[in-house]
């Protein structure tokens, strides 16, 4: 059977968000990142690409290629639920499907043609699926595997569909640069430049042995993603491994209190994501890295498969307390992990509640309610600093 | 120090010290047992000064009185491998020497003055209750007690007596064992409530040889001790409250099945080959014509076993239990017949065997 295999991928997914929650924002260049010394830029919407702004870049110098930008911090919480609505359309169209990111997903369309029509009407489908559930615009990329259908995507952008034939795939392929090839990156092409080797046809026309004395290992991977061959399968993810949200600060932070105070907050916002999606965690993971980029990473089994904040803080608090114990160092990086995750349909029930552990469950039923409301910033714990 | 010992009494109480002396501290003296010679007696003392104990064995003729502490793992070790019937064991200042047939150790010890104290029990005992029963009592509660610690402080065991009446109970939250008697000898008219850790109670348990043995408990302060015949166990209580466990045992539970033990017992074992962990559960549906389970394990298959009921009163029901609580609560129930009483899928439900033991389990869903 022919192989096929699409690639999803929301247009500027951050900062189109932004626009539909806040129409003034349409046409205008829209960065979406934090916006400080150390802020990167997490989306640039297409207006703001013009001017050279792009993501992963540095926010001051986004901002100085394009003044007139509009800064928002971003809403991960509304993203999410967004990309659940178009990761839901994508798994209705066939049942194995890997999202790589909140806007990003491959779906393994072979054998789905005999229900969905042609390829291209099942990739038309979503295009409209997604516009109507949720407002936003995506491109697709449709190939017969899954180096072709993402190139097919980036080739479809913004806010269209691309097919790749097989027998295109050459043809297609071989006058791109070598960069736009799969793991080739930029300092892989810059070695291969300086040895003549510009585009994908002229890395196919040499020998995989020559190949694997330039790049080792990789060689023979390469050397097929170069002709057009890819039997990488699409892998269905669906079942979250973990939850876990972590933060690059602008400064250094020193002060083990504002450590303490992100980290709650942190642990407040991955708690909220594990009930919203009514997981129980039973084992969190501290990852600290400092100004001299040593990663620590600490963890601890949760005494029960547990969504209290306070409790997951608990434990959270109790890490930090003994890497503390060693004094202070400088973080420039503090992370959250939730892990080994059971559905809380799935974990027994309680036979009895300290009148404690009540107490804190109103209070998370209550916090995320008010969050539904009012947004992430409509209630918090008092120690706890964004 | 000197003496010859029977080399099977020494390996049996060295391995019950073992169960203590996990070989673990960071102080080396901690790692040892004391071994003191008396007269006519001598005494394996081992501690992790959570839980202590003294095991007294008379099958020791005792040359020279003395004390000495010795590494345990070690010295469990040479009694173990050796092949005597008997072992000669003399100190030599910090040292020991064991001496078989054709063999001789010379391990290093440690000072036995350092060795920590461990509480003899004195005085007389709160009550008296036989070996048999304690045992029985013990096998069927301590299973349930949670491995960690939590806000309530169900690491441990309850013992909470009124007068003759002693109730023990352990839970972890998703089930509950109690089991209950009538003292005959109890010394104290009042109350008394106690957390023991679980360690505390197998190694109690591992000291019960002679079911008619009358036991003698004693609780002092935050200590427990237990005098089993010439050896005793003392152990500091776990802190914390105990939950309102009467609170959590249900009431009007309208529907009751009459099974036998062994029937169920083998059939949760065959349903639960087809859980995985994803589907925990084991769907138990009782009706007049008798109790079905049946199991799920996806991409693997399902299974399906019939129980036969004696009798079954109310309106049919379907429930999900964790067939794991369900066999614990099987292999610590004594006696034949069981009684199974629901009231709603949702709802916790009770086992019963016999009048003194009670069980109950939070279902899952399906």
């Amino acid at each position: 059977m022919l192989r096929c295999v699409l690639h999803m991928d929301l247009d500027a997914f951050f900062a189109s968000v932004e626009a539909l929650d806040d129409p003034s924002l349409v046409g205008r260049p829209v960065l979406v990142g934090y916006d400080g010394s150390r802020g990167v830029v997490c989306t640039a919407s297409y207006e703001a690409r013009r001017f050279g702004c792009h993501s992963a870049q540095p926010m001051a110098m986004a901002r100085r290629l394009c003044p007139e930008a509009v800064i928002r911090p971003p809403r991960f919480d509304r993203y999410q639920q967004l990309s659940a609505v178009v990761m839901d359309t994508l798994a209705s169209v066939s049942p194995v499907m890997e999202p790589l990111s909140l806007d990003e997903a491959f779906v393994e369309l072979t054998g789905v043609q005999t229900w969905m029509g042609r390829w291209a009407e099942a990739g038309a489908w979503i295009r409209r699926e997604v516009r109507s559930a949720t407002g936003l615009a995506c491109s697709i990329g449709i190939g017969p595997n899954k180096s072709l259908a993402k190139l097919a995507c980036e080739m479809a952008k913004p806010d269209g569909l691309k097919l790749i034939e097989p027998q295109q795939a050459r043809v297609i392929l071989d006058p791109l640069p070598v960069g736009r090839l799969w793991g080739v990156g930029p300092a892989t092409a810059d070695k291969l430049e300086s040895l003549g080797i510009r585009t994908i046809g002229q890395l196919r026309s040499r020998p995989v042995s020559w190949l694997e004395s330039i790049v080792g290992r990789q060689a023979s991977g390469m050397w097929a993603l170069a002709h057009g061959l890819d039997d990488r399968p699409v892998e269905d993810h669906r079942k979250a491994k973990s939850i876990g949200q972590e933060r690059t600060f602008g400064q250094d932070v020193c002060d083990s209190a504002a450590l303490r105070g992100i980290l709650l907050w942190l642990t407040e916002s991955v708690c909220r994501s594990l009930r919203g999606r009514e997981l129980l965690a039973g084992t969190m993971t501290l990852k600290l890295r400092t100004s001299e980029f040593v990663t620590i990473s600490r963890s601890v089994t949760l005494t029960a498969p547990t969504d209290s904040t306070q409790r997951i803080w608990e434990a959270a608090d109790g890490l930090l307390g003994q890497w503390l114990m060693a004094g202070m160092r400088p973080l420039r990086l503090a992370g959250i992990t939730l892990s080994k995750l059971v559905p809380r349909q799935a974990a027994p029930g309680m036979l009895f509640e300290h009148p404690e552990d009540e107490k804190q469950r109103r209070l998370d039923e209550t916090m995320d309610a008010v969050r539904r409301k009012f947004g992430d910033r409509g209630i918090r714990r008092a120690g706890s600093m964004e | 120090m000197k003496l010859v010992c029977d080399r099977g009494a020494l390996a049996e109480a060295l391995g019950t010290a073992r169960m203590v002396v996990t070989g673990r501290s960071p102080k080396p003296v901690l790692n040892c047992v004391k071994l003191v010679a008396e007269k006519d007696r001598l005494v394996v003392t081992a501690t992790d000064l959570e839980i202590g104990m003294h095991l007294s064995t008379s099958k020791a003729d005792i040359t020279e009185p003395g004390t000495m502490a010795i590494p345990a793992d070690k010295l469990l070790q040479i009694v173990r491998e050796s092949t005597d019937p008997t072992l000669t064991i003399e100190s030599e200042q910090e040292a020991v020497h064991i001496r078989g047939q054709d063999s001789h150790f010379k391990v290093h010890g440690y000072s036995p003055a350092d060795y920590p104290a461990v509480p003899a029990f004195s005085g007389s005992a709160d009550f008296v209750i036989p070996a048999g029963t304690l045992g029985r009592m013990i096998e069927q509660t301590y299973f349930a007690a949670a491995r960690e610690n939590s806000r309530y402080a169900i690491n441990g065991v309850l013992f909470e007596r009124e007068g003759p009446k002693l109730a023990i109970v352990a839970t972890d939250g998703h089930r509950l064992a109690l089991t209950r008697t009538v003292l005959e000898v109890a010394q104290d008219p009042g109350s008394q409530k106690s957390i023991v850790p679980p360690k505390t109670l197998q190694l109690v348990l591992n000291l019960m040889k002679d079911p008619e043995l009358e036991i003698k408990v004693r609780i002092a302060e935050n200590q427990i001790l237990f005098q089993l015949g010439e050896s005793s166990v003392c152990s500091t209580m776990v802190e914390g409250n105990f939950p309102p466990y009467r609170d959590v045992i249900p009431k009007e539970l309208d529907r009751k099945a009459h099974l036998l033990r062994d029937a169920l017992l083998s059939a949760v074992k065959r349903a639960a080959l087809l859980t995985n962990e994803e589907s925990k559960g084991v769907r138990f549906s009782f009706t007049e014509e008798g109790l079905v389970l049946s199991s799920r394990a996806p991409e693997m298959g399902e299974a399906e076993i019939k129980v036969p009921l004696s009798r079954f009163e109310g309106e049919p029901i379907d429930i999900g239990f964790n067939p794991g609580y369900v066999l614990d609560a099987l292999k610590a129930a004594h006696d034949e017949h069981i009684t199974i009483e629901l009231r709603a899928s949702g709802k916790p439900g009770i086992l019963r065997t016999g009048p003194d033991f009670l069980y109950v389990v939070m279902p899952v869903s399906l």
